[in-house]
């Protein structure tokens, strides 16, 4: 169909062809030229053939001089007083464009490119013009030229620290069980028989065990994995976010359950398997290899794990367990610290603002979190988000380090965001350490399960954002599906304010966005999975360093101007490896990147799915 | 003739309130009701007996003997006033009261005459060019007096020469008023196209031609009105096509000076009735009519009636509807693809429609310029439509045919396409004619 003015302007440098029939000696203008996204569908089925076709800027303004039909790509001979092809130098990495657009597979391999940036430092960028061409993908679009004119900078104020947050590492070399809970030097003890008192507290838990895995066990047989979550308190009377808190090093509580059906409490894929074909090493969420899980299994009454009290359940007695061992953590001695770490949230007034909108699950049923527990990711004093309304509400970056959200969610495993996820929150580190922006804070908003109250909440989001004056908004999503309706109007709401958005999310092929916008234009994919899909691998599609690093260039290129290229039809893995050299080039340091499930032994259900 | 139904509402407005019972004799002429709100004066077409009034029509049983003379309505110095106590509605299809639209101060602006006669196959508006232009242009002259217009435009497609002829003949020493060349595409007629093609400015869907300084009236509008003022003529007549499968050919037959309320049966019988086995009857013109039976009555906005070939049968094949601003609507189409024994699979809806109002009809935000159909032709394939049935106009269902049928191998039925079938008129599928024309009118 036609395109707009201003959508031909975007897309000046894609191929021209007529949507409908042009006779001799018209002027062509947009309202005469096909809207170039369906192109790849009319070239793979043979309906279009774009050879030889001129660009929409070159067509533009052009005089028609044979009477052409609908689909005709126009060519030079068709036209009369076309303009030249582009070669203005203003925003530098535009000059890409017409090689890499206008013949995508052709121009692989043709030498390369050289971008000069005038502004900021004058940083020179060389980029092969073969990878340029591969580039992009659905929810994942090229990052032109990374951090490129933040240089040039307003006048920079006074940094200033607004609070601190002290980690006190405990190490935990082995867990055994004994008559009461207690740490003796590296040594945790648990209660003997406190598997009664988890499953009595619960009217719905039926049965409740308790499993100590150490990684001589991890090719051991485990239920699907709720949830990851460090053992820690807060010292003294200090607040979650802020003051001191105590962590236990080496050891993770680890939450499984099963209805008395069997059902696994999950939904959209489950993780029960042999541990180690199951767990995606050192993801955020994950367990690190040889951590020893303290794993409870619960067993519901049947048909629960489908609703809000079945996995509330087995968490809140998985936590009784937790709570004891953090009574426990608050007598240690600090002899026993084994490191201290410390959290600034720094707050940087002339430097490019920015907010982090983090979309968390609130459908209901187990799709929801306890925000704000008195303890990192707690049960007690938490508010379920479900019951808030699923409305956005604002953390300081150093709660959500702080263990500000108890995950219930059992959304496809993959990309589930567990509670450890928030405690090590990569895009919140690489914000809070950047010295080039101002990160503000951090937004949860849940993701409600009906799309009136997805664009009521989302509304809100919206005008949270615009009270904040930012210059740039993050926002990320686990899951995929139903919980991309408002992910794709968090965009609209945030962008349609002139506000740039940068968005994360597991998309690849499985997670393919179902509803987009204009706004959508700046998308960082999480996806690690060698196929794209939710490989049931805990943690593999979840947010990582190497994927803030990518939203954040990104989001620092569309604050400063820069053009960032438009995605590629069919999602494409060289997209992102394109995107972390040119961020290397530019930082001058490698990143280091995660490994996917390729890495695991193969479980039997993985064989299935990749065959 | 059997009975004239009048309905109480065959205007754009409120219906009407009956003024005469059961028994009651009425002449040519005679106010049998009056608006209730919105609307127009209703006369009876005929001389005789009113046999029932019911809840929406007055139901005349006509004499054996129909003089002309008919009882004149009240002379009047304002011809605004002899135009609204006549009861003169938009007759081209629209039913706009008349007396209302001339009623706007067009502050030197125009009056644009809808002779168009876009849809295919009708033919009265053109012999009314031919055989009344001079009396045409009087009432072009009347309604500029009405509604303080300094021109007035004959909007014509330049196929129609012997009425272009005449209409330059009867303008000739009148500057004020002119001729504007059409191309033979539809829908040239749609009011706003009529503006765009006259004055180059383009409405939106939601603006009426008051906004461009402008009121469209139909040509046979124009001639009512013309009759009203001059002869004290009430709105009791209508011109009509009768054309399609009828003994004695498919050539329209055009009856002027119908009785409005005459039965669609009463026409195809003068017509000659219907040859044989047929499809459906359409009231109206191809694209917007819509199927009647027999015994429906005309009313003051019918220009057409259609008899059809049967429908061929596609035997439960899946079939997408284009819907768009120019063709029938969501429920036609659906008609007309149930008679064709087809399953619809996907509805889509051209870019360019929009409804000016929410539930209301949709309008083309630019009649007669295609902006690409490619993408819901698509769509339409993809929900497994094997055949596509439109309604659009010329431009776009070159489109659909150039993209759907040509490149994508998928089957087109145009709505239109049993009527054109039936009368022998090129299907709309490859546009071949330009859509400009050159305006010089020395060939005339």
């Amino acid at each position: 169909m036609s395109i707009s003015a201003e959508y031909a302007q975007a897309h000046k440098n894609d191929p021209a062809v007529l949507c409908c029939r042009a006779e001799a000696g018209v002027v062509l203008s947009e309202h005469n030229l096909e809207d170039p996204a369906i192109f790849d569908d009319l070239v793979e089925s043979g309906l279009l053939n774009l050879e030889g076709a001129v660009t929409i800027g070159q067509a533009l303004g052009a005089t028609l001089t044979k009477t052409a039909d609908s689909l005709t790509p126009l060519t030079a001979d068709l036209l009369e007083g076309m303009k030249a092809a582009e070669a203005e130098a203003a925003p530098a990495v535009e000059e890409a464009a017409p090689v890499a657009v206008a013949a995508p597979a052709a121009a692989a391999n043709a030498g390369v490119l050289k971008i000069h940036i005038d502004e900021g430092k004058g940083i020179d960028l060389e980029i092969p013009v073969g990878v340029m061409g591969g580039a992009a993908a659905p929810a994942a679009a090229v990052v032109a030229a990374p951090a490129a004119a933040e240089a040039a900078a307003v006048v920079a104020g006074e940094e200033k620290v607004v609070r601190s947050l002290i980690r006190k590492h405990y190490n935990i070399t082995e867990v055994k069980r004994g008559p009461e809970t207690k740490i003796e030097g590296t040594t945790l003890y648990i209660r003997e028989g406190i598997e009664a008192e988890c499953a009595a507290s619960q009217e719905l838990v039926l049965d409740f065990k308790l499993d100590i895995v150490t990684p001589a066990e991890y090719n051991t047989y485990s239920e699907t994995i709720m949830d990851v979550q460090p053992i820690a308190t807060k010292e003294g009377d200090d607040e979650l976010g802020y003051g001191t808190t105590r962590v236990l090093d080496g050891v993770v509580m680890m939450v499984t359950g099963v209805d008395e059906d069997g059902v696994q409490v999950g939904e959209f894929g489950s993780s029960e398997g042999i541990l180690e074909e199951n767990i995606m090493w050192g993801r955020p969420g994950c367990p690190e290899k040889g951590e020893i899980f303290i794993k409870s299994f619960a067993v519901i009454k049947a048909k629960t794990n489908m609703t809000r009290p079945g996995p509330l359940a087995i968490h809140t007695a998985t936590d009784i367990i937790t709570q004891e061992i953090r009574v426990a953590m608050k007598k240690l001695d600090d002899s026993l610290v084994v490191a201290t770490e410390q959290f600034d949230q720094v707050r940087r007034p002339g430097k490019k603002k920015v907010v982090i909108c983090k979309e968390i699950m609130g459908q209901g049923a187990m799709h929801d979190n306890l925000l704000l527990p008195m303890e990192p990711v707690g049960i007690l004093g938490g508010k379920p988000n479900v019951d808030l309304g699923n409305v956005p509400i604002v953390c300081s970056p150093l709660e959500v380090l702080d263990g500000a959200v108890h995950a219930l969610t059992c959304i496809g495993p993959a990309s589930k965001e567990m509670s450890r996820h928030y405690w090590r929150e990569p895009l919140v580190l690489e914000c809070l350490h950047d010295p080039e922006i101002d990160l503000c804070g951090v937004v949860f908003v849940g993701s409600p399960q009906i799309n009136g109250e997805k664009f009521y909440v989302s509304r809100r989001l919206g005008q949270t954002v615009e009270a904040m004056d930012v210059d740039g908004a993050f926002i990320t999503t686990e899951g995929f599906g139903n919980n991309h309706v408002d992910f794709a109007s968090h965009h609209e709401q945030i962008g349609q304010r002139g506000i740039p958005v940068v968005g994360m999310s597991f998309c690849a092929v499985q997670g393919a966005l179902v509803v987009g916008n204009k706004y959508m234009t700046h998308m960082v994919d999480n996806n690690k999975s060698e196929a794209g899909i939710e490989n049931e691998v805990l943690g593999c599609n979840t947010l990582c360093a190497e994927d803030a690093v990518r939203a954040l260039a990104m989001l620092k290129a569309q604050m400063a101007g820069e053009p960032v290229k438009a995605p590629e039809k069919k999602w494409n893995a060289n997209v992102k490896s394109t995107n972390i050299e040119l961020i290397e080039a530019a930082r001058g340091a490698k990143i280091e990147l995660v490994e996917n499930e390729q890495s695991l032994p193969m479980s039997a259900k993985r064989k299935e799915k990749y065959n | 003739m059997r009975n004239i139904k009048l309905l109480l509402r065959q205007h754009v407005g409120a219906p009407c309130a009956a003024i005469v019972k059961a028994g009651d004799k009425v002449e040519k002429g005679t106010l049998i009701a009056t608006p209730t709100g919105l609307g127009a004066n209703i006369f009876s077409s005929v001389y005789g007996v009113v046999e029932e009034v019911t809840e929406d029509a007055i139901i005349i049983k006509p004499d054996a003997e129909q003089p002309d003379k008919f009882i004149p309505i009240k002379k009047s110095e304002n011809k605004l006033d002899m135009v609204k106590e006549a009861g003169i509605v938009g007759m081209g299809g629209a039913g706009f009261p008349t007396g209302v639209k001339l009623g706007a101060d067009l502050d030197g602006g125009y009056i644009l005459v809808n002779a168009a006669e876009c849809e295919p196959g009708l033919k009265h508006n053109i012999k009314q060019l031919e055989e009344q232009a001079e009396k045409t242009v009087r009432g072009v002259e009347y309604c500029m007096e009405i509604s303080n217009a300094s021109k007035g435009i004959f909007a014509i497609k330049k196929k129609n020469a012997k009425a272009i002829s005449a209409v330059k003949a009867a303008i000739k020493d009148k500057p004020n008023i002119s001729i504007h060349l059409l191309p033979d595409i539809y829908p040239m007629g749609e009011e706003r196209a009529v503006v765009r093609e006259c004055l180059d400015i383009l409405l939106d869907p939601t603006q009426l031609p008051s906004a461009a300084k402008a009121n469209v009236l139909n040509a046979e509008t124009i001639l009512r009105v013309a009759e009203a003022i001059e002869d004290q003529k009430p709105c009791i007549y209508k011109n009509i096509s009768v054309l399609g499968k009828l003994n004695g050919g498919t050539e329209a037959r055009c009856f002027m000076d119908m009785p409005v309320g005459i039965s669609v049966e009463d026409l195809i019988e003068m017509a000659g009735g219907i040859d044989g086995e047929y499809g459906e009857i359409i009231m109206g013109g191809p694209f917007t009519g819509k199927a009647c039976n027999l015994e429906d009555p005309t009313t003051k906005t019918t220009g057409g009636v259609i008899v059809t070939i049967p429908f061929p049968d596609l035997h439960g094949a899946k079939v997408g509807l284009l819907l768009c601003g120019c063709g029938g609507n969501e429920e036609r189409m659906r008609d007309i693809c149930a008679k064709m024994n087809g399953v619809v699979v996907s509805v889509t809806q051209c870019k360019q429609a929009m409804a000016a109002k929410p539930g209301g009809p949709l309008k083309c935000e630019n009649p007669g310029n295609c902006p690409g159909q490619i993408a819901k032709v698509m769509e339409m394939k993809r929900a497994g439509a094997e055949y596509l049935i439109i309604g659009n106009c010329s431009d776009c269902s070159n489109t659909v045919t150039t993209c759907g049928t040509l490149k994508m191998g998928l089957k087109l039925f145009h709505q239109t396409d049993h009527v054109m079938r039936t009368i022998g008129h090129p299907l709309y599928r490859k546009l071949t004619v330009s859509k400009s024309v050159d305006q010089d009118l020395s060939e005339f």
